[in-house]
Formats: structure tokens, C-alpha cells, sequence
């Protein structure tokens, strides 16, 4: 960009221009997007609530190595950091709420038995998520920690399925769900004693599906079989659950770890299929999404005509070692302002807008309307009260479609007044 | 826009469009319409559950990234270029094969300590090139006929494609270092390939046979 241009782009964006631009990535909900944004905030952390879990609500800021210490280096680029004026040292943006949530179970609970915790709130990054993407999204979640066990990460995958099918409103009637295990892949490259850069050279390939480069890398190291054709196997071993079956047969000299991960993913995917009969079940043992932040099995979901996932979660059982206690953990992550995206491409008529009835009296002139508005509200009903116009004169409230009506026969200040309902 | 339930392929009209028909028509992928005499930009084709997108070369994998397309057929280069964030490249089409190189005048030292200007329109590439190297360089940004930048003292050197490399030596310049061999890949979106997996690796699958000798 030359800085001609840039000069333009800093005008067109600054208050001089009365243009009130916002920074790119960066949008705001208006509010009928705002409504239905809260209403699926309220569900999802009803549901939550419903599975047992707590909320928690970590501070929009920390200190940058509480927030990057449990992440694996992937958060790194994407944390916005300042500088605390207050202690001089750096600050950073969370850019993701589940390492916050994994300090406050290992560290602030400090509980030995099963916590299950659940959040939402807004999270900063850096840069989009690629393609066009928010730097803003709404995340909420779900975290178990302390059990180790598949069944743990069964209990999170269900509660994501459920989030994002109660979401997802039609749409989500033809949702997938990818399974994966980063410990095979792990486990593969210890084994084969491959040195961390061939490590990162194979993952960057595998996380392309690139087979042709695979090979390629492969040909260029002296790796002994059987892992050299294993490795050249895995990334086709992506597909329905009969590639559990394939992998077994591929990868039947990879060790005991790798063979315990096939299972865990065919324990979870019988599992889910039996519970969700009608979700598409996809298996990839070569995804490796979060690997150098997960432990063990991973998932995500998907629905067709999206091109980005809606949702996922795995396990990851070291993030609560930097806080003092390693806890097994798995959770899941989505986010709302894309969830809301996707129902409302799908669903045809949007929740209509609550009906809002007009009070034509300010408040305090009249006792038995301001009774009647108070008991109105209490039961969830929306009343406007009047403002007077320049003239002086209260006009009705363009929003209103109802208002409240004096009937009654005296012309007296009490009883023989009501006030009702009456289409404005 | 109406859903399409099946398979959109993004393809650049140009080179690797001429290339890629031979390879889908064995599948029973053929256009409907002449594609150099069509103004429409989505195809039909003679597989009722496939569609063609006609796209810029380099928009390729932005198509197929945002979903937009669920594979599509990219360069190698372009891929480089654009990071290829979200993207699968399941299969080495090896057509439309080239290099990825350095070039500058005959003898040029590039190891000596002046601050190199490089014009390109491979900037991301060039960039990460110089920088995997130690070097700090000044990045012009061409849109065509890069080879003249160093013939009239706008750049010292450029990062290109080449092929025979007989623009190179028409202008006395001389490829100086490889970056990468250069093949056109087909491209999938992720959350396609996951969702439309049987149809798409079918799909991938008949292509494989098809480049099998």
C-alpha cells in the first residue's frame, strides 16, 4: 500500500470524516440481531446450567503469560497486547477463554473431585480467523475437568452437538461432526524418532491433506518402515467409521498408545451415533487442529454451505500443569455472533419482535395506570410510557401496536376507572 | 441464490482451465457451454451434480477457502502466495509444472551486504524467502513483466515463475536461486471435504486414476 493510499484509509476511517468506521474485523448488533443474539445466550447457558455446569466469568484482561503459558504457542500471534500503566508489565487481550477458565479450575478452586465450568463473553483476535472473518467473536463454552476418562469427552461433545442443534435451527439438521485423536500423530513421531523439525514439516502437510508432498518429505528422510508407509497412510484415513477399521489394519505396528486412541474415537463416535442417529459422523485421524494445545480426542461440527466450523472442542490435559495442578480437562468452544449467522440463513421466519403497548400518561399522573403498567411489565409484557412531543402533546410510540385505553363510567380520580388493552 | 447440493469446482480460465478440462472429461465433467465464448461465470456441466465457477488464477483458493467453491484447481505458487489458511491439497495434479525462482542479470552477486530491492508479484513468498535467509530487502510490488524491472534499475532482482526460461535469457537475465517446484494442486474447502466426503473423495479418487499412467 503505498502511503498515499494509507493516508486515504486513515482519513476515511478517523471522526474527521463523519464516516464513524469501524476497525475491520470489528462489528456491532443492532437490535434485532442483539435480541436474538441474548436470547441464544440465555438458552445455551440455560442448557449448560441444566448439565451441570457452573459459570465462571474470567476478566477481559491478564497478565500476557497466564494467558499464553497453557496455550502451546498458538494464541502467541493472535493476543492483543498493552501495557499496564498501573505495574508496567504486559498485559494482553484474551483471545481465547479457555486457558483463563483452566487457571480457575487448577488455581483459584482448587477442587480435587469433577468441576464442570461454563462461560461466554467476547474475545479479541488479533487478526481474523482467515476468510473475512470477526476479531470479535462471542464465545462461549464448556469445560470438565478432572476425569480423564472418554467419557468425559463424550459428555462435552454431546452438550456441543445439542448447543449448536438448538442454535443451528434447521440448518443444524444436516450437521457433521468430525472426530479426531492428536495422540496419533503424536505418539507416530516419537516413535519414529523424528526430529522436531520433520515433526513440524510433516504436520504442516498433514494438516494440508498434501499426499503428494507427504511423500515427498518422506522420500527425502531416512525413516525405517513400517512408520515411513504409516505416516504416507494417515492422511487419507479420513472418512466414515469404517476408517477406523482401515486404520486399525494400517497403523497395527504404531504401539499400544496408538491403538488406544482408535478406540477412544470409536467408543465416541458409537456413542454419539447411537444418541444422534441423524448427524453425519466423519472421522479424521489426520486432523490436527489444536494439535500443539490438545491432548487427546478432538471434534468439531459442521453444517454443509458453512466452510468453517461451528464449533469444537477436544481434550487437553496439560493446560492446568503451568497453573501447579495438571487436571485432565476437555471442553468446547463456539461462537455465537457465527451460530446466529448460520440459524438465520437457515430459518425462515425470524422469533417476531415482542408486541409493545403504548401508556398514553406520564408516570405519576395517573395511579390505577401505573399500576396496571407496573403488573404489566412484571409479567413480561413491554409497556412504553409516553414522552410529549415539542407541542407539548404525547404522541404514540411508533413501535406500539397496542396501547392502554381508560373505560370505565366516572369521571372521578378512583374506582370507577380501569385501564385495558385496545389496539392503537 | 438457490443451494446446490452437489460439487462446485473453481477453475481459472487461462492455462490451467485448458489443462484441467482433459482431466475431468473421463469423469463425465464436461462443460455445457463454450468457456471462451461464455460471458456466464457459473458452468454447468454434463454431470448434473457438478458445477464450474470461472475465476481469476489467483482467486482460486479464496473461492474455495470461504466455502464458496468446494475444491477447486490452484498453482502451487498461488498457494504460497496466499497461505493457504483452511485449505486442503489433496492431490498433485502435476500439470502446468514450472519453477519458482530468483532471477536477476548474469553474475549477479546476491550474496553481497546492499540491501536487495526485489520486485514480484509474489510478495508474501518473496518476502519469507529473503527473511528464512537473514536478508532485509525492499519489496516492489509488479503486476506483469517482472522481468523488466532489473533492466531499467527498478529492482536488482525478481521472483518469478519460470518455465523455459527464455523471457529470462531474451533479457540477458538468469535464473539465481530456486525457491520451489511449482504444480498445479486441486484444492478443497475443510468443512467441505468433511460434509460432502463421499461425493467429493469420489470425486478425488476417479481424478487419481485418471493422472495414473
Amino acid at each position: 500500500m503505498s502511503s498515499n493510499e494509507s493516508n486515504k484509509t486513515e482519513q476515511l476511517t478517523t471522526s474527521a470524516s463523519g464516516l464513524w468506521l469501524l476497525p475491520d474485523g470489528v462489528e456491532e448488533s443492532l437490535p434485532s440481531e442483539a435480541a436474538a443474539l441474548e436470547k441464544m445466550r440465555r438458552s445455551s447457558l440455560d442448557r449448560f446450567r441444566s448439565w451441570g455446569f457452573e459459570q465462571v466469568d474470567p476478566p477481559l484482561v491478564e497478565f500476557i503469560e497466564s494467558l499464553l503459558i497453557s496455550s502451546g504457542g498458538d494464541l502467541d500471534l493472535q493476543t492483543v497486547r498493552v501495557t499496564d500503566q498501573m505495574s508496567g508489565r504486559m498485559l494482553g487481550v484474551r483471545a481465547d477463554m479457555t486457558p483463563q477458565v483452566a487457571r480457575i479450575d487448577a488455581h483459584r478452586l482448587n477442587r480435587d473431585e469433577v468441576t464442570r465450568l461454563c462461560y461466554v463473553g467476547s474475545v479479541l483476535h488479533a487478526r481474523p480467523d482467515c476468510f473475512g472473518g470477526t476479531r470479535v467473536p462471542l464465545q462461549i463454552g464448556a469445560e470438565l475437568f478432572g476425569h480423564g476418562d472418554i467419557a468425559a469427552d463424550l459428555e462435552v461433545a454431546s452438550l456441543m452437538i445439542e448447543t449448536v442443534l438448538a442454535a443451528g435451527g434447521k440448518g443444524a439438521e444436516k450437521l457433521h461432526i468430525d472426530l479426531g485423536h492428536v495422540s496419533i500423530y503424536r505418539e507416530m513421531a516419537e516413535a519414529a524418532e523424528l526430529s522436531a523439525d520433520q515433526e513440524d514439516a510433516l504436520f504442516e502437510a498433514l494438516q494440508r491433506k498434501a499426499v503428494n508432498d507427504i511423500a515427498g518429505l518422506l522420500a527425502g528422510w531416512n525413516i525405517e518402515e513400517p512408520w515411513r508407509s504409516m505416516f504416507a497412510e494417515l492422511a487419507n484415513l479420513s472418512g466414515g467409521m469404517d476408517v477406523l477399521k482401515t486404520a486399525r489394519g494400517v497403523l497395527a505396528d504404531a504401539g499400544d498408545k496408538v491403538k488406544a486412541a482408535i478406540d477412544s474415537v470409536e467408543c465416541i463416535a458409537t456413542a454419539l451415533r447411537n444418541q444422534y442417529p441423524n448427524i453425519g459422523l466423519h472421522v479424521d485421524l489426520a486432523e490436527l487442529r489444536g494439535y500443539r494445545f490438545h491432548t487427546g480426542v478432538v471434534f468439531a461440527a459442521f453444517v454443509p454451505g458453512t466452510g468453517q466450523e461451528l464449533a469444537r472442542g477436544g481434550r487437553y490435559d496439560c493446560a492446568g500443569a503451568a497453573f501447579g495442578r495438571a487436571r485432565p480437562a476437555t471442553g468446547f468452544t463456539a461462537d455465537l455472533k457465527l451460530l446466529l449467522k448460520v440459524s438465520a440463513a437457515t430459518i425462515e421466519s425470524q422469533p417476531e419482535a415482542q408486541e409493545r403497548i403504548w401508556a398514553p400518561l406520564a408516570a405519576g399522573v395517573d395511579a390505577a395506570l401505573d399500576s396496571r403498567v407496573r403488573a404489566l411489565r412484571d409479567s413480561g409484557r413491554v409497556v412504553v410510557r409516553a414522552l410529549s412531543g415539542p407541542d407539548g402533546k404525547c404522541q404514540p410510540d411508533a413501535n406500539c401496536t397496542r396501547q392502554l385505553q381508560r373505560t370505565g363510567d366516572g369521571e372521578g380520580h378512583s374506582t370507577g376507572f380501569s385501564w385495558e388493552l385496545a389496539a392503537l | 441464490m438457490a443451494t446446490f447440493e452437489g460439487i462446485t469446482i473453481a477453475l481459472s480460465k487461462g492455462r490451467i482451465l485448458k489443462d484441467t478440462l482433459p482431466l475431468l472429461a473421463p469423469l463425465g465433467i464436461e462443460p455445457t457451454e463454450n468457456l471462451d465464448t461464455t460471458r456466464k461465470l457459473i458452468i454447468p456441466t454434463t454431470r448434473a451434480d457438478v458445477r464450474l465457477l470461472a475465476v481469476r488464477a489467483t482467486d482460486a483458493p479464496t473461492y474455495v477457502q470461504h466455502g464458496a467453491a468446494d475444491i477447486g484447481v490452484a498453482g502451487k505458487d498461488v498457494l504460497m502466495e496466499h497461505g493457504g489458511e483452511g485449505l486442503y491439497e489433496p492431490l498433485d495434479l502435476g500439470i502446468a509444472k514450472c519453477q519458482l525462482v530468483v532471477a536477476g542479470p548474469k553474475d549477479f552477486d546476491l550474496s553481497g551486504r546492499q540491501r536487495l530491492k526485489v520486485a514480484t508479484k509474489y510478495v508474501n513468498v518473496a518476502r519469507r524467502h529473503f527473511a528464512a535467509e537473514g536478508r532485509h530487502v525492499d519489496l516492489i510490488k509488479l503486476y506483469g513483466s517482472m522481468e523488466l524491472a532489473p533492466l531499467v534499475d527498478l529492482a536488482d532482482v525478481i521472483v518469478d515463475l519460470v518455465d523455459t526460461g527464455n523471457t529470462l535469457r531474451a533479457n540477458d537475465l538468469e535464473p539465481l536461486v530456486h525457491i520451489a517446484d511449482i504444480s498445479t494442486r486441486l484444492i478443497a474447502n475443510r468443512a467441505a471435504l468433511k460434509t460432502k466426503h463421499t461425493a467429493i473423495t469420489a470425486l478425488i479418487n476417479d481424478l487419481k486414476e485418471v493422472l495414473a499412467p
